[in-house]
């Protein structure tokens, strides 16, 4: 019984009709968008900040505190 | 031979050549993972970007064609593990599950039952039932797209197949 019912759901399995599979466009104008858009990148000014704010934290580990508050 | 080694090295001339080469192959593989011919061009495009970014790891000596395949199925997966639950996930052959007229709303329960249970299926089952049973593609393909041996997909299918049966029983249908 569970034989045949398990035939039976791959019968109707079979009739889920399959994905039309076909491209209908060119992609790449998009991949070199894509490409053109590159990772995403941290700026130099951003790196400079964390650098000056860790210097000023190691020169003023008081100062420490008051960061966290702001943040 | 060369083409391949140019990409290797990360020529982008050479990555455009196989690009257009293979975009309709890589496409076709998606989208019948994921059964949705937008979403599926999105995908593709992200697959040659990870292929793209991951060229210096590429071995000229093996086929592009099945690695770019492997990346898709990735790339497919991922998208499934995070997309929000399709409405219908299957559409059905029109002259599908042939039954007279009194039979349509028992039909038309069972379809829907039959969509749902398949929706509930474990992922890796899911996948491989699709591609087995409704794709009706070689057994080898799947398994090296998946990245598995032959014997688990048959297994993954099978197992798929029982708790399909389990699963439309406990919704009360009898196939």
């Amino acid at each position: 019984m569970k034989e045949q019912n398990e035939e039976k759901i791959r019968e109707l399995l079979k009739t889920m009709r399959s994905a039309d599979s076909e491209l209908n466009r060119d992609l790449w104008p998009e991949m070199l968008r894509r490409l053109d858009s590159g990772p995403v990148r941290v700026p130099w000014y951003d790196w400079a900040l964390v650098a000056l704010v860790s210097i000023w934290c190691l020169l003023f580990p008081n100062a420490l505190l008051g960061l966290i508050y702001h943040l | 031979m060369e083409l391949l080694e140019q990409f290797a090295r990360g020529d982008l001339e050479a990555f455009e050549l196989l690009f257009r080469q293979f975009q309709s192959q890589v496409y076709g593989w998606i989208v019948r993972i994921v059964r949705n011919r937008e979403v599926a061009e999105d995908l593709t495009v992200e697959t040659f970007w990870r292929i793209y970014r991951a060229h210096a790891r590429f071995d000229p000596t093996r086929s592009f064609g099945a690695w770019a395949r492997r990346v898709a199925t990735n790339v497919a997966l991922d998208h499934l593990r995070h997309a929000l639950p399709e409405v219908q996930f299957f559409e059905f052959k029109k002259d599908a599950l042939k039954a007279p007229p009194a039979d349509s709303v028992f039909q038309q329960d069972l379809r829907k039952n039959i969509d749902l249970a398949f929706r509930q299926l474990p992922m890796r089952l899911r996948v491989a039932a699709t591609m087995a049973l409704i794709e009706e593609e070689p057994y080898p393909d799947i398994a090296e797209a998946l990245g598995i041996p032959i014997g688990t997909v048959k297994s993954r299918v099978f197992r798929a197949v029982r708790l399909l049966r389990k699963k439309l029983k406990r919704l009360g249908v009898e196939p």
